[in-house]
């Protein structure tokens, strides 16, 4: 195995998730090119949880989507438990999406054709093929319900999206993304479109499953108090990785 | 799995997809109604083609026909005797009719004049189905007029008072023969009868007993004509207005001898042996075999064909028809896979987020093709399926939905009078059924092709950011 390249002061060697010298630019036409990461080294180890801060259209989405595999750098490299994942065959790269990665969105992007459990089933149905699922529905199902009374939708599980809250869907969308049995959650401003105090439910569980499961978490964010939730605090702006702020006290 | 459960959901909830599909199956539906209409006349028509033909005609180019048509006969036999069921020789020329009203009027038609020796045509084909009286009921080929039809007529009334030595009794005896003639002649139904529009019942212009005048070509150096009459004894009624309208079935050796082919008494020329060949047998085969065993005889004189090479271009045209009906029938089915394309087009735009959730969560580029395809799929079977059922409905309950219209408009849909079909004939082909339902779907499915195809191909952060 090649040995990534390690900037001084990252403890890379047992880093869960790490990038090097990412760079993105979107282009539009032939011309008009928006840079947007110039060059960012991020690391995380197993069981930490990170938030990253910066003022809106700093890039942090697209990071945490460089991040999770739903795009590719134009530059730079992405490891995952040592293992470079961002020059994998597509297949490879969908695998790492459906089992490594649980996605947590601002706007929750549920099914709205499947109940709260199908949608928590999703990862799933996706990971399996018919008969494999057929075999072992029973036990899914049963874990699926399992999740959703983790996030205190027990009784919920067979209502439509579009019969949920705000903060009902999203934590929903917390136990799809957790019912995958990801190694990192990702969630980009998991609280943007929620009120006050469903928003500081959802964080309490994203919190809460970090300490309980030692999960390891990204959690974009633009709301410091969100941030100030997090063992670590990652600022952007303009383009690149500015400052390692120390959790304030609370 | 996914595929097939959001497939389901998306079929379930998506009611203006199956709307897209609703062109396919009434093209579907109106596909299986023509061809099975159209394959009803046809065979319908066929069969009775074939009934009133023999198999295989030899036939003389010379309209005076040949004499050894004896040996022609044991030619036929020699070559193929064992696949031959039945030869009937036949003299056919064209004539006129005369037809004579009560009121001292006449009617004359263009006529088609066939002597037959009854025992030998009934052998061939389904000839002796067709013969019936003026009740409808069948009879027995024949041209045997009964002997009290005579006596019955006026000059036979005034000859059973008259004693047999007064003078008046041979000329009355001539009036009866030439009242009501010892030769018999089959009428065609149509040529014999009027039928008025919104009557049941048709009104015969040429009665059983009553006397036509005949008149066909004489041979000879000179083109002359014959003139001879006969007493109507019984009527042909095939169901082929072609036929029915033409067809004068007169006996083999008076016309022989009336056109100066013949003794009168057997010997003399045909035009025509009719063969009816054992069941199974490849009528083209026995066809071309005779044709060249009487062409090594006397060249350029005979010519052999099936009932289907005489009746070529009424068959040809029926086969053309459906065809360029199936064309333009499957191009609106195309037109509705346009329809499909369009709309599976909007729901992939309204479904591009999921589509990037989908993808986000792992689902693969064929994954998502997949779903669409497989919902293209569903949909189509959905769709041409309802329109088999609704076509086949409408096969099986045909006549029933043209008596309501009757009924409705007051008007018939389907004149049987044209047709003699009492009613639409209709003929359901499992194989040509299956070739348009899966032709239907193979069709849906392309269209929604380029959607499923644009759906897989979505960036998953680009789909995800789609508002
Ligand atoms: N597809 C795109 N084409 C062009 N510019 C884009 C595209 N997606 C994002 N951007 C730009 O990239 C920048 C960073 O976007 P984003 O990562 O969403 O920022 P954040 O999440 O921090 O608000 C923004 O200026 C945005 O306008
Ligand atoms: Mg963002």
């Amino acid at each position: 195995m090649i040995l990534p390249f390690i900037p001084k002061g990252h403890h890379a060697m047992n880093a869960h998730l790490h990038a090097v010298g990412l760079k993105k630019a979107y282009r539009k036409g032939r011309s008009l090119e928006v840079p947007v990461l110039h060059g960012v080294d991020f690391s995380i180890e197993k069981g930490e949880m990170v938030a990253i801060v910066g003022a809106s259209g700093s890039g942090k989405s697209t990071l945490l989507h460089l991040l999770g595999l739903l795009d590719g750098p134009d530059e730079g490299h992405i490891y995952l438990n040592g293992e470079r994942i961002d020059q994998q065959p597509d297949k490879k790269r969908d695998h790492l999406r459906n089992t490594a990665f649980g996605f947590v969105f601002q706007s929750y992007h549920l099914m709205p054709e499947l109940t709260a459990l199908e949608n928590v089933l999703m990862p799933q149905l996706i990971r399996l093929s018919p008969w494999q699922w057929f075999s072992q529905k029973k036990q899914l199902k049963r874990d699926a319900a399992e999740w959703l009374e983790r996030v205190g939708l027990g009784h919920r599980g067979k209502h439509k999206p579009s019969e949920l809250s705000g903060g009902e869907m999203q934590r929903t969308a917390i136990a799809r993304a957790l019912a995958g049995n990801p190694q990192i959650i990702l969630a980009d401003e998991p609280t943007g479109n929620l009120d006050a105090e469903s928003g500081e439910s959802v964080m309490k569980l994203l919190r809460d499953l970090n300490r309980e499961r030692g999960m390891t978490m990204i959690v974009v964010t633009h709301d410091l108090n969100v941030a100030r939730q997090a063992d670590r605090i990652v600022r952007l702006n303009q383009g690149l990785v500015e400052s390692f702020t120390p959790v304030l006290a609370a | 799995m996914y595929k097939y459960l959001l497939c389901w959901r998306y079929l379930k909830t998506r009611y203006i997809a199956l709307a897209s599909v609703i062109s396919v199956m009434l093209g579907v539906a109106t596909m299986i109604v023509v061809n099975s209409v159209m394959a009803g006349f046809a065979h319908t028509m066929r069969d009775r083609l074939h009934g009133i033909l023999a198999d295989v005609v030899v036939e003389s180019y010379d309209l005076d026909g040949f004499w050894d048509w004896r040996d022609v006969q044991s030619i036929i036999q020699k070559e193929c005797g064992d696949l031959v069921e039945a030869t009937a020789p036949t003299m056919e020329t064209f004539g006129l009719l005369k037809m004579y009203l009560p009121d001292g009027q006449a009617v004359t038609r263009q006529v088609m004049v066939i002597g037959i020796r009854p025992e030998d045509r009934a052998k061939t084909g389904d000839f002796s189905e067709f013969i019936q009286d003026d009740a409808g009921k069948p009879i027995k080929p024949g041209f045997e007029v009964p002997k009290n039809w005579q006596t019955n007529s006026p000059a036979g009334h005034l000859l059973k008072d008259t004693p047999k030595d007064d003078p008046l009794h041979d000329i009355l005896k001539q009036q009866a023969g030439e009242q009501v003639p010892d030769r018999g002649a089959i009428v065609g139904y149509a040529l014999a009868t009027i039928h008025r529009p919104g009557s049941s019942t048709d009104d015969f212009i040429a009665p059983p007993g009553s006397r036509i005048g005949l008149a066909f070509p004489k041979s000879g150096r000179k083109p002359e004509a014959a003139y001879d009459d006969y007493t109507v004894v019984g009527y042909f009624k095939s169901g082929m207005s072609e036929y029915d309208s033409m067809h004068v079935y007169v006996p083999l050796e008076r016309l022989q001898y009336m056109r100066m082919l013949g003794d009168g008494l057997g010997a003399g020329a045909v035009n025509q042996i009719q063969i009816q060949v054992k069941p199974g047998v490849n009528i083209n085969e026995i066809a071309g075999r005779l044709q060249r065993v009487l062409d090594s005889r006397r060249p350029m004189y005979f010519r052999v064909a099936t009932w289907e090479q005489k009746q070529g271009p009424l068959l040809e045209a029926v086969k053309i028809e459906q065809f360029i009906l199936n064309v333009l029938l499957f191009l609106i089915i195309a037109v509705a896979g346009f329809g499909i394309l369009a709309i599976f087009s909007m729901i992939v735009v309204e479904k591009t987020r999921d589509i990037g959730v989908l993808k986000a969560l792992g689902a693969s580029t064929s994954g998502v093709r997949g779903i669409f395809l497989s919902y293209g799929l569903a949909l189509s079977i959905v769709g041409c399926g309802a329109g088999m059922i609704e076509g086949l409905l409408i096969v099986h309950y045909l006549n029933d939905i043209e008596n309501v219209i009757n009924s409705l408009t007051g008007t018939r849909v389907f004149n049987p009078d044209i047709y003699y079909f009492s009613e639409i004939p209709t003929l359901v082909e499992p194989w040509t059924v299956a070739g348009i339902v899966l032709g239907a779907i193979a069709i849906a499915v392309t269209a929604s092709v380029w959607p499923a195809q644009r759906a897989s191909k979505l960036h998953p952060v680009q789909a995800l950011r789609f508002e």
